[in-house]
């Protein structure tokens, strides 16, 4: 009988991990059948000649160069915020907050965690909008305020797993560089996030992923589907998901709808470069510390 | 020329009503005891008699626990001076130093074996660079060890065997430059020979140290103690000589009693 749930277990486990690996290939696979041909360096600059448009002297009306740069431009801005507010407030509610500051703190991060993003979106159009009606009658939707917001949504990733991270670390480790005579700072950094640097890393992925590919908050703060390169923190920009959103809503022709799908091998690719561009960061920062015995 | 008498000893440590209690339940109660340099003291006891909890005491690593509280004296001689380390205000990083510990299962830090020495004695010596390699290579010379690692400095700690992980600890404390030495159950993870080799350098040791180390093992403690302090529910109910502990009539009572 036993022998009989065990089997069954094991042929479900099969199952669940043959459909999502099927189902991802499948996905790759139509992407990439429907994409594959209309990657060529008119999908990214149209007519203008490439070194042109990269250089920014010539405008690009047909291509994707503008939102690749964009949606670069944003993940970078966002990340700048939320990683250090990030680590650092994983680091205070991991090994300084305690008590009811701690449950709050933390009920707060979960709150945080479970807002949609069109409402975070909507918060950072709100602010604009307030911004306009008090201080600042010229301020307007653009870069920072969509990498603000977006820093905001992915800023409980990063809490909660370097939180995580850091409290599933072993207490002889803790105690370790403790008892030689290390202050709880030198601990930190010298022994404890080296060594959590496995867990904070996915949650930095799992934030570099999120905001390159979430629509809703920059669709209400600032993303236009014709702005040419990002040309200041306050200004308009284009970004890959809303190019791609836009293009399915609205093609007009079949060769737009498969510049759509060249658009999605594109934002695939470049979030499979942000998370590669990661793990090399990792390796560097954590080069002296022996990955594989560390219990995490 | 015979083992060296208490009188003749330079008086290291003196403990007066310590109490140690954690989330209000009292672990060691009104424990008073006193070492001597170049002597090497053991703590015998069943688990759970506040062995541990005492060591931890020296080097006020119970803080490091959840409401813990310490009362009473704790008096060590350190750089020639008394110091009360609950009373005075002994900076947490000079203690640690120089009140050294080596836990029951080896506490590595996750990197190489010759970082394993070169991180502390940087971040709490605070030595330059150029001293720091010849002071790693004192070290592990001094824990009978640099024969064994010197090809393999920049190998992960862990892939050492427990005996020589246990070592390298010893030598990661000696390159503080410690004067007391805490040792909790050092050879409890470790198999016959290579916990030998580890009480054989403990004995090359005690000379210059103050050492105070918790044993399971009334054999160990034989072979090691000047003196034994026997726990029982968190206090000392006897102290005993090495010549006591050489008597077998007195070992046999101890064995019924203790363990």
């Amino acid at each position: 009988m036993n022998k009989r749930i065990t089997s069954l277990a094991q042929a479900c486990s099969w199952l669940a991990v043959l459909t999502t690996v099927g189902v991802i290939l499948l996905f790759l696979g139509f992407l990439g059948w429907r994409g594959i041909d209309t990657i060529n360096s008119a999908l990214f600059f149209g007519n203008t000649p490439p070194w042109e448009a990269i250089t920014g002297r010539l405008p690009v009306w047909h291509g994707i160069w503008p939102a690749c740069v964009g949606t670069l431009a944003l993940v970078l801005l966002s990340s700048l915020l939320a990683i250090p507010l990030g680590l650092a407030s994983g680091i205070y509610l991991c090994q300084y907050a305690s008590g009811p500051w701690k449950r709050w703190f933390s009920l707060a991060v979960e709150l945080l965690a479970g807002i949609p993003s069109i409402i975070m979106g909507l918060f950072g159009f709100a602010l604009i909008l307030f911004l306009k009606k008090s201080v600042a009658p010229q301020a307007n939707t653009g870069l920072l305020l969509s990498a603000g917001c977006l820093a905001l949504l992915v800023l409980p990733y990063l809490i909660l797993l370097t939180q995580t991270t850091l409290e599933a670390l072993p207490h002889e480790l803790r105690l370790a560089g403790l008892s030689l005579g290390f202050t709880p700072w030198q601990n930190m950094i010298h022994v404890l996030l080296p060594a959590a640097g496995r867990g904070i890393l996915s949650g930095v992925v799992l934030a570099v992923g999120r905001a390159a590919e979430d629509t809703a908050v920059i669709l209400l703060t600032g993303v236009v589907a014709n702005a040419g390169l990002p040309s200041g923190l306050f200004d308009k920009y284009e970004a890959l998901p809303f190019h791609i959103f836009f293009l399915a809503a609205e093609a007009r022709s079949d060769a737009e709808l498969a510049q759509g799908f060249g658009a999605a091998l594109i934002l695939l690719m470049l979030t499979a470069a942000l998370f590669l561009g990661a793990y090399y960061l990792k390796s560097t920062f954590t080069k002296t510390w022996d990955q594989k015995d560390l219990m995490i | 020329m015979g083992p060296k008498r208490p009188d003749d000893l330079e008086l290291a440590v003196v403990v007066e009503d310590l109490h140690v209690s954690f989330a209000g339940r009292e672990v060691l109660h009104n424990l008073s005891a006193e070492f001597h340099r170049g002597q090497l003291a053991v703590i015998l006891g069943r688990s759970g008699s506040g062995k541990t909890t005492f060591l931890r005491a020296f080097n006020r690593l119970n803080e490091c626990f959840p409401r813990s509280e310490t009362r009473g004296s704790l008096k060590l001689k350190l750089q020639g001076e008394w110091r009360d380390i609950y009373r005075d205000n002994v900076p947490l990083t000079e203690l640690r130093r120089r009140v050294g510990m080596v836990f029951q299962t080896p506490h590595l830090l996750p990197v190489s074996i010759a970082d394993n020495l070169a991180l502390p004695v940087k971040l709490v010596l605070g030595l330059p660079r150029r001293d720091i390699a010849s002071r790693v290579a004192w070290a592990l010379e001094e824990a009978h060890l640099y024969k064994e690692v010197k090809d393999r400095l920049d190998a992960p700690g862990h892939t050492l065997s427990g005996g020589q992980q246990q070592r390298l600890c010893l030598a990661r404390l000696l390159a503080l430059d410690p004067e007391i030495l805490l040792l909790d159950e050092p050879t409890a993870s470790l198999d016959f020979r290579a916990a030998l080799k580890v009480e054989e350098l403990l004995l090359s040791l005690k000379e210059r140290y103050t050492i105070i180390a918790v044993s399971h093992s009334l054999s160990q403690a034989r072979r090691l103690a000047d003196k034994a302090l026997i726990f029982r529910d968190g206090s000392v109910v006897q102290q005993l000589s090495r010549e006591d502990l050489q008597i077998s009539d007195t070992s046999q009572v101890l064995l019924e009693e203790i363990f």
